[in-house]
């Protein structure tokens, strides 16, 4: 029987499937759960989902809509004409003929992804950059005919002091109409003392906000209140460029190799926060135009795809961005639906793996405040360092690839209802406990289960330092594939709802292997650098450091010995960081000034890091000594 | 020991990447006047032979391989100095460039093909890493080299090498192009027109090692 490639976005959940099985029979054997309500009868129409096409590099697959068996019929009564146009198919009735890309729009996919960045208080003086000024005008008449403007100016120079403001041009339009319904009464909205931005009827006290995070897989939008910095509502949602490729890398090389690719990709993302922000303004009872303010972080990718900025050279040595410093864009200009004078302003970026999203981490945690040292660990695709306190600060960016959010794990998902997030193993009887997300049966492991559950195989003496699995061991849980190669089991199959038992491969914990050798190995490089044998504090960020075990990843040699006391996880950092933008305009300023003290060290250039990398990749490290968890080490039986 | 203790204890020695014994013993195979260039084939790149085995089966991962080689060279800086070139023998042309593309600062899986090769007797001219595209041509023009050796870890820099390609071939049509790296795949391969592909550190290191069992052989047979 021929076999050909599918693959599942956002998930990335891929695999070879028997030619002449549905999308929605390939879905469900790799574990990817899409909608349907008629149980794949052709009925209900819910299994939308949209074929990419193209040669895609990162997977070496050629994805042609052809490559589907032809529509029928039902399809046709439950797509519309623009769907169809846009390579829209029922996974019930499409039957794989050859390779496919296939993309799970947010609607069609089953069981909601559980995304950890909710918003924590944040400790933060409110100065937003826009301020509401209601001013009451003399009406104008045939002795004082002056124009609209200029009578605005004088009041809002008279009662408030504000000097030489300009007017943006959807408020000048605004304007007279706003005067005369207001009975000459307006609320005018003026951005950093310098622009009028918009022009309101009467008394409007209502100043709202949007901070936003764009990470390469999630995008979160917190809806805030700008008169209480609390925030209303928060919305998230997969970056709709996921199906252009899971990290930085592969996007980049499709705005190289597509001429419409950066274009297209652009879109996606204003299209994306369009939405979030059309859900988040439903939720509050309030208006798109009401938002007055964005702030935004992103990877430094992130940030020039928004800005439709070409990222190619971020990808080729050496790195650089094609801006450092903070930047205003009005909304109007990148298609956003806010209101029509506000202004998106995106933090300023370290380096080219270095970027906006980072700085937002640095803002929320102020390691330039401090006289301690700290060591900031932001774990995402990518991992990025800080290292240092307010003398000196050092940065960098490791490639730690997705294998700690889930990807790249044979049994690996996102921390979606059915993902095993935690795991202990008996060391006696290496019986496993473990907990699922929500009320469901387990499905796969996500990333904070991944790192516990090798870190639990490791003190149980089931791996080994080198990550090899120890034949010796005595249980019927560990066993040989049908490739002969040893995995363990987590789950048996009847404890599941994917009929299968799940386990943990080799390949998986070598996996693991590379990403935290990647990451010990930035920090012990920034720390050589740096001239510290130790740090007094380490901080883990990340919307997934929230929920990782302390304890668990430095078993396994995440990051340098340390006080299991000092450290701390603060969750989605980067967020707060634009939150903090939002909120206080002193910060932005303040933002522009670190990131250009921050000295970024390139890891793969140093002339230690091929033999640090290899040393850290054994757990927690082949020669390195962790005194703070040598308790927990000396147990490890053999 | 005699000599096939000797050379036991040199393959021992790299696959335990225990450098001291390679370095001591490889001193010994010397001091007791045997043949340098038998104690690299039959001791060193024996003991490589089996590393790569046991990184095929698992059970040895990237820290491990690093180790072996690092023995490895310990062994070939004494041993190489006295390999004698005997001119009298045909000899196996055997040159490669070899370099990680334009805008890549990765060299890791890079280097260890490069001493595959050498382990492999063939003569090397390593451009480094972040090597201009042109760089690749005008080098294989000037040494005149069988083979052409591009590396590349991300996506970004892996299109480069499709430019690399059809340069070499406009100019050379004979020359074998090998490519490889994190994100290289045999689709990607036989697109780019190359004439073979590690599809990661692991496959370009077994395909090296088969390279240097099938010169081993050769060398048995006396052809070399």
């Amino acid at each position: 029987m021929t076999k050909s490639t599918v693959i599942f976005q956002p998930s990335g959940r891929r695999g070879r499937v028997n030619s002449g099985v549905t999308l929605r029979e390939a879905a469900q054997e790799l574990g990817v759960e899409i909608e349907s309500v008629c149980g794949g009868k052709g009925t209900c129409g819910k299994c939308k989902v949209v074929v990419h096409e193209g040669f895609f590099e990162k997977y070496g697959i050629n994805s042609r809509l052809s490559n589907l068996s032809p529509m029928t019929d039902s399809e046709k009564k439950h797509l519309k004409n623009g769907e169809i146009a846009s390579n829209y198919r029922l996974a019930c009735a499409s039957r794989v003929e050859g390779d496919v890309l296939v993309y799970i729009p947010e609607e069609s996919r089953g069981g909601g992804q559980v995304i950890r960045k909710a918003a924590g208080e944040l400790d933060v003086s409110l100065n937003p950059a826009i301020r509401k000024y209601f001013v009451k005008l003399k009406p104008a008449t045939l002795e004082d005919p002056e124009g609209d403007l200029e009578r605005l100016l004088k009041e809002l120079e008279k009662t408030h002091g504000l000097r030489n403001l300009k007017i943006d041009y959807p408020a000048a339009r605004e304007m007279p109409e706003a005067l005369r319904k207001g009975g000459w009464e307006v609320t005018v909205t003026v951005w950093q003392d310098k622009e009028i931005t918009w022009i309101e009827p009467g008394n409007s006290e209502r100043s709202l906000g949007l901070a936003v995070d764009i990470g390469t897989t999630t995008v979160v939008g917190y809806l805030t209140d700008l008169e209480t910095g609390e925030v209303i509502e928060v919305e998230s949602m997969m970056n709709p460029q996921v199906p252009y490729g899971e990290d930085v890398m592969s996007r980049i090389t499709y705005s190289m190799t597509h001429p419409e690719g950066l274009k297209e990709m652009h879109r996606a993302i204003i299209k994306g926060l369009n939405k979030i922000i059309s859900k988040v303004t439903k939720k509050a009872g309030v208006e798109a135009r009401d938002i007055l303010e964005l702030a935004v972080v992103g990877n430094t990718c992130m940030h020039h795809v928004f800005l439709n900025i070409n990222p190619e050279y971020l990808g080729l040595s050496p790195f650089p961005p094609a801006m450092h410093s903070s930047i205003d864009v009005k909304a109007r200009d990148l298609g956003l639906k806010a209101n029509p004078g506000a202004n998106v302003h995106l933090l300023p970026i370290e380096a080219g793996f270095v970027g906006a999203d980072n700085m937002g981490v640095v803002v929320a945690t102020e390691p330039h405040k401090q006289d301690k040292i700290l060591l900031i660990i932001d774990i995402g695709t990518n991992g990025e360092i800080v290292l240092g306190n307010k003398d000196r600060l050092l940065s960098t960016s490791c490639a730690t690839g997705p294998a700690f959010e889930g990807a790249q794990i044979k049994f690996g998902m996102r921390a979606a209802p059915g993902a095993i997030e935690r795991v202990k193993i008996d060391p006696e009887t290496r019986e496993v406990e473990y907990k699922v997300i929500g009320d469901a049966k387990a499905r796969g492991i996500c990333g904070s289960g991944i790192i516990e559950a090798v870190a639990e195989m490791f003190k149980a003496g089931i791996i080994k330092k080198n990550g090899n699995f120890n034949p010796e061991v005595k249980t019927d849980r560990l066993r040989k594939d049908e490739k002969g190669q040893y995995e363990f089991v987590l789950a048996w199959a009847k404890d599941t709802s994917i009929n299968k038992d799940i386990t943990v491969t080799l390949a998986d914990i070598r996996a693991i292997q590379l990403a935290k050798g990647a990451l010990y190995t930035g920090c012990k490089i920034l720390m050589k650098r740096y001239g510290v044998d130790a740090v007094d504090k380490v901080i883990l960020a990340g919307a997934f450091g929230n929920y990782i075990d302390k304890e668990a990843s430095m078993v396994i040699g995440m990051f340098p010995d340390c006080d299991l006391d000092k450290v701390v996880a603060v969750g989605n950092a980067a967020g707060d960081g634009a939150r903090i933008a939002l909120l206080n305009r002193d910060t932005r300023e303040e933002a522009n000034k670190v990131a250009r003290k921050i000295k970024y060290v390139e890891l793969t250039v140093d002339k230690d890091f091929q033999k640090e990398f290899m040393m850290a990749m054994h757990f927690p490290h082949m020669k390195d000594k962790f005194p703070h968890i040598k308790n927990v080490l000396d147990r490890i039986p053999g | 020991m005699n000599k096939e203790e000797l050379l036991k204890g040199l393959r021992e020695g790299v696959i335990e990447y225990d450098e001291d014994k390679v370095k001591k013993l490889a001193e010994e195979w010397l001091k007791a006047g045997y043949d340098a260039n038998e104690g690299i084939f039959e001791g060193l790149a024996a003991g490589m032979e089996v590393v790569g085995d046991l990184f095929a089966k698992n059970e040895y991962f990237v820290p491990e391989v690093l180790m072996c080689a690092d023995a490895l060279y310990a062994g070939l800086d004494i041993l190489r100095p006295h390999v004698k070139v005997d001119k009298g023998k045909k000899k196996l042309k055997g040159e490669v460039v070899i370099g990680t593309v334009e805008g890549d600062v990765h060299d890791i899986g890079k280097n260890i093909v490069k001493l595959m090769f050498e382990v492999a007797g063939f003569t090397v001219h390593d451009l480094g890493k972040d090597v201009p595209l042109d760089k690749f041509v005008e080098e294989q023009m000037r040494t005149d080299s069988d083979l052409v050796c591009l590396s590349a870890m991300m996506t970004t820099t892996m299109v480069g090498m499709k430019k690399v390609i059809e340069k070499i071939r406009a100019k050379n049509p004979k020359v074998k192009i090998l490519i490889g790296g994190a994100p290289v795949t045999k689709e990607v391969a036989e697109m780019y027109g190359a004439d073979g592909y590690g599809r990661d550190a692991s496959n370009a290191l077994t395909e090296a090692i088969k390279m240097i069992s099938s010169l081993r052989e050769m060398r048995r047979e006396d052809k070399i």
